[in-house]
């Protein structure tokens, strides 16, 4: 099978150059300084920079920063781009673009703050899930939470995802009801244990289910016996759709542990 | 030997496709403990390449996609496929033909930036293939060996435009690709998030229980999209794997696919089963709260 590598330091397998004009304005901004030139270039090409900041870090920070970030690569570019060695221009300011924006991100924390971003989207999608659902008595879908909080689809989607995996926040934690009385889970379901025998669950399961905290054993109950809907459920016991879900989802996976040893 | 991806992904060359390969990688890269950069770095230069079948590999026609995802030693090699018309069209991204590229032609010198290696070669019968390597310190202890993958090369290069189909090698990454590519696709078809959750518990129970029931060891999950309702196929299972799969009297689960699905069937597939399950997910008349709601009269 035939294959090509690219060459790394070029990013083209061919040579394609740059046209007559723009390498005029290269020559009068490297040669003769001509900021007039440069400012030109910078014209020519700022749609590379903008291209790259909307392509590079989607929606983890505000644009106008990568934007900035982004055409201080191609103003470097522009220094040290070599019109006599034959390659598109594009080809050569992309790494250095994407360079820059990189050792931004290194340097800024981003690694830090990304997660820490996706997890406050996360937090308003679930509260702004709670809020639709309690106003039309059904759960909202992934285009109505998008347009309501006017992220991108992927944000909300990404941000279901992401409520599973906050073991430790504030999402367990006990939240004020309507009338200002705070409502502590996990001690109040205590009491109301036989009832949520998993009844048409096989034997193997019922002897597990008890090893479950008695919540989960609650919630399991209402979704796979009482057939409620997420949704039913969290308007019943005062927590989120999402912790719903969550707290199924772990309770899935414990019982699949319990009975795998058992 | 050939490289044998652990997520296998094939789709229609859409737009919106990209986001159920975009989501099916974040998985990938939670899975594989990337930090946000490298993730972010995934993720562009794999969209770059997607993009560049969306736009360009059959000339505004649709085609077959194809992403592959293979754990190296020390590194995760991502391929991207189309059976198009070759490098021809794929050198418009390339920024070949002048200063007309300036900005419109920057897929590749993106993708070779962001990746630690890049290869082109052409797919037997047309087409093209990039392959792009990421560095991953914990993609070796995925294994990498497996099944040749020619057989299902091949089959996936008819993808139905309404349909994704999924192949995954057995990984600790399967359950979280499983769960994102079936939440992605019930949002499409617009599921609540009530209904997408089940889809998720769903994905959780089958990567988890299918290991059982699977004649071979990689499960494929062909989705098939029409208006409030996802269609799964799942194949291939061993003769009687279906019915264990969703009678299975060891751990208990059947009473859970049952509640979350809305149809459930075991078809015969070649000299195995398949088991096909129907999710259904209707926004004012949905038959739950049908039979909430008082008799009539």
């Amino acid at each position: 099978m035939p294959s090509v590598a690219i060459d790394k330091s070029s990013g083209s397998r061919t040579v394609p150059g740059v046209g007559e004009e723009p390498r005029r304005l290269f020559l009068r901004w490297q040669q003769d300084g001509d900021e007039l030139a440069r400012e030109a270039l910078v014209r020519r090409y700022m749609p590379l920079a903008r291209g790259l900041a909307r392509r590079y870090g989607r929606s983890s920070e505000p644009f106008e920063d990568l934007l900035q970030v982004a055409s201080l690569g191609l103003l470097k570019a522009l220094d040290r781009y070599d019109t006599n060695r034959g390659h598109a221009f594009a080809s050569f300011a992309v790494p250095t673009i994407l360079g820059e924006m990189r050792r931004y991100f290194r340097d800024s924390g981003w690694a830090v703050h990304v997660p820490r971003a996706a997890q406050e989207r996360a937090l308003k999608v679930r509260d702004a899930q709670e809020r639709l659902a309690n106003e039309r008595g059904r759960a909202p879908t992934v285009n109505q939470l998008a347009e309501y909080l006017e992220y991108d689809v992927e944000d909300v989607i990404d941000a279901l995802q992401a409520v599973q995996a906050y073991e430790t926040l504030s999402l367990d934690a006990p939240r004020p009801q309507a009338d200002g009385e705070a409502v502590s889970y996990g001690a109040s379901f205590g009491e109301e244990d036989g009832r949520y025998e998993l009844v048409e669950l096989d034997a193997t399961v019922t002897a597990v289910l008890k090893h479950l905290d008695p919540r989960e054993r609650m919630i399991l109950h209402m979704r796979f016996v009482d057939d409620l809907t997420q949704t039913e459920i969290a308007q019943r016991i005062g927590i989120s759709q999402m912790q719903v879900s969550r707290l199924l989802r772990r309770s899935l996976e414990q019982l699949r542990a319990l009975t795998r040893s058992s | 030997m050939a490289e044998h991806p652990i997520v296998s992904l094939s789709l229609a060359n859409r737009p919106e496709n990209l986001l159920v390969v975009r989501q099916a990688l974040t998985g990938v890269a939670n899975g594989l403990a990337f930090d946000a950069l490298a993730a972010n770095d995934l993720n562009t230069a794999v969209s770059e390449a997607c993009n560049n079948v969306v736009m360009h590999a059959y000339e505004g026609a649709e085609g077959p996609l194809v992403v592959e995802v293979c754990a190296l030693a020390d590194a995760v090699a991502v391929i991207v496929r189309d059976h198009g018309c070759g490098m021809a069209t794929g050198a418009q991204a390339t920024g070949a033909g002048g200063d007309a590229e300036d900005h419109a032609g920057i897929g590749l010198p993106v993708i070779s930036a962001l990746a630690r290696r890049v290869d082109f070669s052409d797919v037997a019968g047309g087409g093209t293939a990039v392959r792009m390597e990421f560095a991953a310190p914990n993609a070796g202890s995925l294994g990498t060996l497996g099944e040749d993958r020619s057989e299902s090369s091949k089959r996936t290069a008819d993808a139905h435009a309404d349909s994704v189909e999924l192949r995954l090698a057995p990984s600790p990454l399967a359950r979280a690709v499983l769960a994102r590519v079936l939440g992605t696709l019930a949002a499409r078809v617009h599921f609540s998030t009530d209904r997408i959750s089940d889809v998720q518990m769903l994905a959780d129970v089958l990567a988890a229980n299918a290991a059982d029931s699977i004649d071979g060891s990689d499960l494929n999950v062909g989705v098939r999209l029409s208006p409030h309702a996802l269609a799964l196929r799942l194949w291939p299972l061993r003769s009687g794997g279906g019915e264990s799969l969703l009678n299975s009297d060891t751990d208990g689960f059947a009473p859970i696919i049952e509640r979350l699905t809305d149809e459930r069937r075991v078809a015969r597939a070649g000299a195995g089963e398949a088991l096909e399950l129907r999710l259904v997910d209707h926004p004012w008349d949905d038959n739950r709260w049908g039979l909430r709601l008082p008799p009539a009269g």
